[in-house]
């Protein structure tokens, strides 16, 4: 897949987005609220969320298939709002795919640069050089319909990319994958836009996919960007509870702040009582939140670190993961994952036993909606 | 930024290119010409008062006061429905058995399907009542074995039976394409979750056709509704269209009554395909499918092949009986008052044999002209309609489907009227034979449309998306990809327009100005007034059904060929 | 290439206006009659003027009529020719013949009572035809039916859902024949005989070949058709008879030059032709059989060939009065289908009834029952309207459209309908009620 040849064929200069108070409705359904993002050249971007959040639209109306009711779309420093698909120069492969099943792989490959107006001795070696890129040599007389889904995929990835756009638009690339190429796909996906510099969005409501593959993330819930940033950013510090759940698993623990000044705490009804520095602001209703590996199972007598806020519970199920164990333990109200790290040899707790649960007083946040 | 507020919100408000927008117009304007002014130049008098020409609405008002008329409209109705019922008796078994199961013939009884639709003006119910008649083949044979007669074509029966066979084949048509887009998937889940038999087709495979029956249902519906030659030769008057039909041909001429039927007509199949539009809105599961996708065909077990034998052969025997009876009839002596005819020749055709070349020749260029601008406006409305959010493109599909709703003979006399001795810019009269052509192709547009329609509806928007965002324009996204890909569909709208253009009458018989102007109808039509012309009448007839079917079964060909390229190399 | 050819037309028309005399180019006609009447009639006028070709645009009566008054602004139509003289009376009234004096001698004046051509010189008859009573041989013999003789005849019960006529409103030939029982027997006394023949029809067509078709193919026994019909049927082959009831008539069938006709020498080349021997010949063609209006022809006649000047019976008909039929032309068609046509369910029904109640009247007398058939019969022969209200201009005015003031064509057929409806429906009633006391 890499080769001299490959490189040189497609080259393409990095843009910036910048999406402005972009506002969208459809009737009474208001699916875009004043987004704005500011996308750095060369980036890899991710738009995370669950489905009908507005990613898809967004990405969408970056290339021209959606129009925003207001607000503006600039793509190195250039407003497109204006401008209709043909003329963005923005690379969208689909979610489906979107091959036409009339054409070979070639004329599909083909395509974008005849409507470019590439002189015809160009475009066979540029056809040629993005199959490459992608290694599908030798697949170029197939129909559509005679390929694999991977390799479907990938046709519609050379397509995009060999009309060398400003900007590569990936609409849920590999929903349609079984679970082992999807690994493989994204990877390849990675090192392509590492070694194309090209900037790209990257539409997924898998945050295992945006982690794996993206520079940075915007988590979206509801038509409104929740949080931007690395995933490391998002992971340690999530704005809310809801990038806190949808990034990797949390607990979430509901309770109420009792005292103030030095002795103010976070008390969970049935005995759980965390402190809370003097410094922190709590939003009203706020909820504490700390991740299962912040916490852990400690036997009776073992003595609780300075740091740390214990809480007497019962197992309510057990998870073997290999490299560790997660336990659900009740404690009061509160239901807590806990994990263990497994160790040959271990002895697990079985369901139902009594265990005290001790909690990184520091790793606890407290956010809200 | 606040400045460039404005401009995103009236184009999302406009929402169409400049080309769009041109082409609506142009189609708006065609339609305006071609089929809301001339029949708005003979409807308008529905709505004038006797003596002063004020607008009135006591035309209508008589209407319901009149017996006859309610009579009629509810024989119409009827009739419609039941015709509606009979033919899908004889077309789910087809359609059913032809694209669910590995059977072998199935492009033969899809190509034999459709012949029914082909049929001839007059020579087709002469032969239908020669086999089916009170004293035709069939009664005759009864009486002499058994001593009874069944009353096939008395009455508004007769019309039922005779429509059902004429119309099936639009239901045959879309629920046989229904059918084949339905994903294997669909039907295996409902195996795997223990439904077999029929009552995984009632409850999974007919709900998911569904969209397809009702296409094809509402279209039987308003043929038969607004259908006056049918009726008409089998002296059954009380129905809506025979009512304008007379009317407007004799003493009614002068006479809002003729033009208020009219007005109902157009009226009830509108509101007839906007009811099953209604009705396919919310069950429309077209599916984007992406490689194989469509029906797994079950291999038949013998006794199942037998009865699926047996069954598609005693349903095409009954609905190409008419065709059988032609082709006996062109080659009959004297065929009277019996089983079979008195003896054969070959001398009709030797009497045609001259004059029929000219009246082929019309007919081909009439017909296939009158389906290309069907199948380019047919495909131009589509876009507009699915692909675009022009304020009012639905109009144009109203507009359009319409047509399916006005009288030939209303547009007929119409088209007299707008275009008769209209000149053109070098000051030679607007030749007879184009006009012809547009009356042929504003009445079959319909057809074109609904087949174009269709296609364009199975095209994953994404197919388009993925063009213009590779830089190609909307125009040449059309060009590129949606023509290439709804060829199939149009292809078969195309088919749909000329075979029925071919044999049209009731327009064109107003139209012909010179007999080295007419087509293969109105040959027919002047044979069909004699004794001695039955016999070429019905070579004639002959002629026009293979005409037409060569056309078809070529066309067919190319759609299959189209079809298969994908899966070469397999 | 059409337009090189309608070019080539007008050249051809042009040329023709420059040697005024001699009749050259195309000539054309609106015709009713069907190819194997024109075809003959096309060839032998061919053969017989050199550079003239006849163009035929085939159109039925009313069709026609309607075309030429939608086309007059710019009119393409050189004659008109069909058979029922009603229709030229209408395009005459409308200003669309005009007038010619035909150089052809040995034609008379009248054929029977009828005048031979327009007194006024607009239109010209070429062949004669009478009306009269068709039947298929071979249904005759398995329903084991006795041959009509007149028009009575089909009213007997023997006779029940075994006749076919074409409607008045739609076939010009019909409604002549209709006039014509009318003007034979009166207003009341014909519509009863036309009533009571109506309840054993099997069904009324829509064109005037519908019915010969009908009976031809065996679908129905008996037709009240023109004659030209059944011998046209019979020389293809066709197992029918034929026979014209006393009270009839023979009228010729016409043909008329348009107002403003391009090529007005061709037009009256083709009126002389007709009139002269070699046209009135080509009437005796197999697929033809019209009755030529010059007597002399008939010495060329095939065998059996009706004579209307010789047959005495031919001789005797009536005097039809075509002033009178003019002047009620619509009032008689639109009485007849809403009377009849479209009331002939309930109208068979009540005739049924009526036969029963004879039949068993006739197997046990009861005067009583007698005198309630003899008043379902009257019911039915009821009118709506007399002879005098039928011609009056206010019951007229409604068929004409939307010059005049007055009532609604509509409104009056609602009225005639309803009267008949429920008078049919009392007939039935009072009939089976014979029928009861008769058992």
């Amino acid at each position: 897949m890499t080769t001299a040849t490959a490189n040189r064929a497609i080259a393409v200069p990095a843009v910036g987005v910048r999406i402005e108070q972009v506002n969208l409705s459809y009737g009474d359904n208001h699916v875009l609220k004043s987004i704005d993002l500011d996308i750095r050249p060369g980036e890899f971007f991710a738009f995370l969320g669950p489905s009908g959040c507005g990613k898809t639209t967004l990405l969408r109306l970056i290339a021209g298939f959606n129009h925003a009711d207001s607000g503006r779309v600039l793509v190195g420093e250039k407003d497109i709002s204006a401008l209709p698909p043909w003329k963005r120069d923005i690379g969208m492969v689909f979610q489906s795919y979107a091959l036409w099943p009339h054409m070979t792989v070639a004329r599909n490959v083909a395509f974008g640069l005849e409507e470019k107006r590439v002189p015809r001795a160009e475009i066979g070696p540029r056809v040629t050089a993005a199959l490459e890129l992608v290694g599908l040599t030798g697949l170029d007389q197939r129909r559509p319909a005679q390929l694999s889904g991977g390799q479907q995929q990938r046709v519609a990835l050379a397509r995009t990319i060999a009309v060398e756009p400003k900007l590569l638009l990936l609409d849920e690339p590999l929903s349609n994958l079984d679970a082992k190429l999807r690994v493989q796909v994204r990877r390849e996906l990675r090192e392509l836009q590492q070694r194309l510099g090209l900037t790209t969005i990257f539409v997924t409501h898998d945050q295992e996919e945006a982690n794996t593959v993206c520079d940075r993330i915007a988590v979206m819930n509801q038509g409104v960007i929740q949080q931007v940033g690395t995933p490391k950013d998002l992971y340690e510090q999530p704005a809310n509870l809801f990038v806190a759940n949808f990034l990797g698993t949390a607990n979430i623990v509901e309770g109420r702040v009792i005292g103030d000044g030095a002795s103010r705490a976070f008390e969970v009804a049935g005995g759980l009582k965390i402190p809370i520095a003097a410094d922190r602001k709590l939003a009203p209703g706020a909820r504490m939140v700390f991740r299962p590996q912040d916490c852990a199972i400690v036997g009776a007598g073992q003595s609780a670190g300075p740091d740390r806020t214990e809480a007497a519970g019962t197992v309510t199920y057990r998870e073997f993961l290999g490299a560790s164990v997660r336990y659900g333990v009740r404690a009061g109200t509160a239901s807590i994952a806990v994990d263990c790290p497994f160790h040959a040899g271990d002895t697990l707790h079985e369901v139902g036993t009594a265990v005290t649960v001790a909690i990184a007083t520091s790793s606890v946040r407290f956010l809200s909606d | 930024m606040t400045m460039a507020l404005p401009a995103p919100r009236a184009r999302a408000r406009l929402s169409a290119t400049p080309g769009q927008i041109a082409l609506a117009l142009g189609i708006a304007v065609f339609l305006a010409l071609f089929l809301v002014w001339p029949s708005a130049t003979v409807i308008y008098v529905a709505f004038t008062e006797k003596g002063g020409g004020a607008f009135t609405l006591v035309n209508f008002a008589d209407f319901f006061r009149t017996d006859l008329f309610l009579r009629s409209f509810w024989n119409s109705f009827y009739v419609s429905a039941m015709a509606v019922a009979g033919a899908s008796i004889l077309a789910l078994p087809l359609a059913y058995i032809t694209s669910r199961f590995a059977f072998r013939g199935t492009a033969l009884i899809q190509t034999l399907g459709f012949l029914p639709l082909i049929m001839p003006p007059f020579v087709g119910a002469v032969a239908m009542q020669l086999f089916f008649g009170r004293n035709g083949s069939v009664n005759l044979l009864l009486d002499d074995a058994f001593g009874f007669k069944i009353p096939f074509m008395e009455g508004l029966n007769g019309v039922i039976f005779v429509q059902s066979i004429h119309y099936f084949p639009f239901i045959l048509i879309n629920l046989s394409a229904a059918l084949r887009n339905i994903d294997a998937s669909m039907e295996e889940a409902a195996q795997n979750l223990g439904s077999s038999g029929f009552r995984l087709f009632r409850r999974i495979v007919f709900p998911l056709a569904m969209p397809g029956y009702i296409a094809g249902a509402s279209l039987v519906f308003v043929k038969v509704f607004d259908d006056l030659a049918t009726p008409l030769l089998l002296n059954v008057k009380d129905m809506l269209a025979p009512q304008a039909y007379l009317r407007v041909t004799s003493i009614g001429i002068a006479d809002p009554m003729g033009y208020v039927i009219a007005v109902v007509l157009i009226v009830a199949s509108v509101a007839a395909m906007a009811l099953s539009a209604l009705a396919t809105r919310g069950i429309d599961y077209s599916t984007v499918q992406r490689g194989g996708g469509g029906l797994a065909r079950r291999k038949l077990r013998p006794y199942e092949s037998v009865l699926a034998y047996l069954t598609v052969m005693l349903i095409l025997l009954l609905v190409l009986a008419p065709h059988a009876g032609l082709l006996l009839l062109s080659f009959s002596t004297v065929w009277s008052f019996s089983p079979l005819p008195d003896g054969y020749t070959i001398s009709h055709y030797a009497r045609i044999f001259g004059e029929s070349s000219l009246y082929i020749k019309n007919t081909l260029i009439y017909a296939s002209l009158a389906g290309l601008i069907d199948v380019v406006l047919g495909t131009a409305i589509a876009y507009l309609v699915l692909r675009t959010r022009l304020v009012g493109r639905d109009m144009l599909d109203w507009a359009a489907s319409a047509a399916l709703a006005v009288p030939g003979i209303v547009l007929g006399i119409g088209y007299l009227r707008a275009f008769y001795g209209v000149k053109l810019w070098d000051g030679t009269p607007l030749a007879s034979w184009i006009v012809i052509v547009l009356a042929l192709a504003t009445r079959r547009l319909p057809y074109a449309l609904r087949a174009c329609y269709a296609a364009l509806q199975q095209i994953s928007v994404s197919l388009e998306e993925a063009a213009e965002n590779l830089g190609a324009t909307k125009l040449r996204t059309v060009r590129r990809i949606v023509t290439p890909l709804m060829m199939g569909g149009m292809l078969a709208g195309f088919v749909t327009s000329f075979a029925t253009a071919a044999v049209e009458l009731s327009a064109t018989l107003m139209l012909v100005q010179s007999n080295s102007d007419a087509p293969l109808a109105y040959g027919l039509y002047v044979l069909m007034q004699s004794a001695a012309g039955r016999g070429p009448g019905a070579a004639l007839g002959v002629i026009a059904v293979l005409l037409v079917g060569v056309c078809t079964v070529l066309s067919h060909f190319v759609i299959e060929r189209g079809r298969a390229m994908p899966q070469a190399g397999h | 290439m059409h337009r090189l050819l309608m070019l080539s037309l007008c050249a051809a028309l042009v040329s023709s206006a420059a040697f005024a005399q001699a009749p050259t180019g195309k000539v054309t006609v609106v015709t009713s009659f069907a190819k194997d009447v024109t075809d003959p009639v096309k060839k032998a006028f061919e053969t017989a003027t050199p550079g003239v070709t006849l163009e035929v645009q085939n159109r039925n009566t009313n069709a026609g009529v309607k075309y030429l008054e939608e086309t007059k602004s710019s009119n393409q139509v050189d004659l008109f020719w069909a058979s029922a003289p009603d229709a030229f009376e209408v395009l005459k009234g409308k200003g669309l013949l005009q007038k010619y004096a035909p150089k052809a001698s040995g034609i008379p004046e009248k054929i029977g009572q009828f005048p031979i051509n327009d007194p006024a010189g607009f239109y010209f008859g070429f062949a004669a035809s009478g009306y009269g009573i068709m039947w298929n041989e071979r249904y005759v013999k398995a329903n084991k039916l006795p041959d009509p003789k007149e028009w009575q005849d089909l009213a007997k019960p023997v006779y029940y859902d075994h006749v076919s006529i074409a409607a008045p409103s739609r076939s010009g030939t019909t409604h002549l024949t209709v006039e014509a029982v009318l003007q034979g027997e009166g207003w009341a006394k014909g519509w009863g005989t036309i009533k009571a023949m109506a309840g054993n029809f099997r069904n009324i067509t829509e064109r005037s070949f519908g019915v010969p078709e009908a009976v031809n193919s065996g679908q129905v026994g008996y037709g009240i058709v023109i004659d030209f019909f059944a011998f046209s049927a019979q020389a293809s082959g066709f197992p029918v008879k034929f026979i014209y009831p006393t009270v009839t008539t023979i009228v010729p069938a016409n043909v008329g030059i348009v107002a403003n006709a391009p090529n007005k020498a061709a037009a009256e080349a083709f009126v002389e032709f007709l009139l002269s021997p070699a046209g009135q010949q080509v009437l005796f063609e197999p697929g033809i059989r019209r009755l030529p209006v010059n007597p002399d022809v008939y010495a060329k006649a095939p065998a059996d060939y009706p004579n209307p000047f010789k047959d005495p019976r031919l001789n005797s008909m009536i005097k039809f009065d075509v002033a009178k039929s003019e002047a009620r032309n619509d009032v008689v068609d639109v009485l007849f289908d809403q009377l009849i046509s479209f009331q002939l369910d309930s109208l068979k029904a009540a005739t049924k009834a009526i036969h029963e109640a004879e039949a068993a009247i006739a197997k046990k007398d009861n005067a009583q029952a007698r005198a309630l058939v003899a008043q379902a019969r009257e019911l039915i022969a009821a009118m709506p309207v007399d002879e005098a209200a039928a011609s009056a201009r206010e019951t007229a005015s409604a068929f004409t459209g939307g010059k005049q003031k007055g009532a609604r064509q509509a409104e009056l057929e609602q009225q005639w309908a309803v009267f008949a409806k429920e008078r049919y429906a009392q007939a039935q009633a009072k009939a089976e009620e014979a029928a009861k006391l008769a058992k």
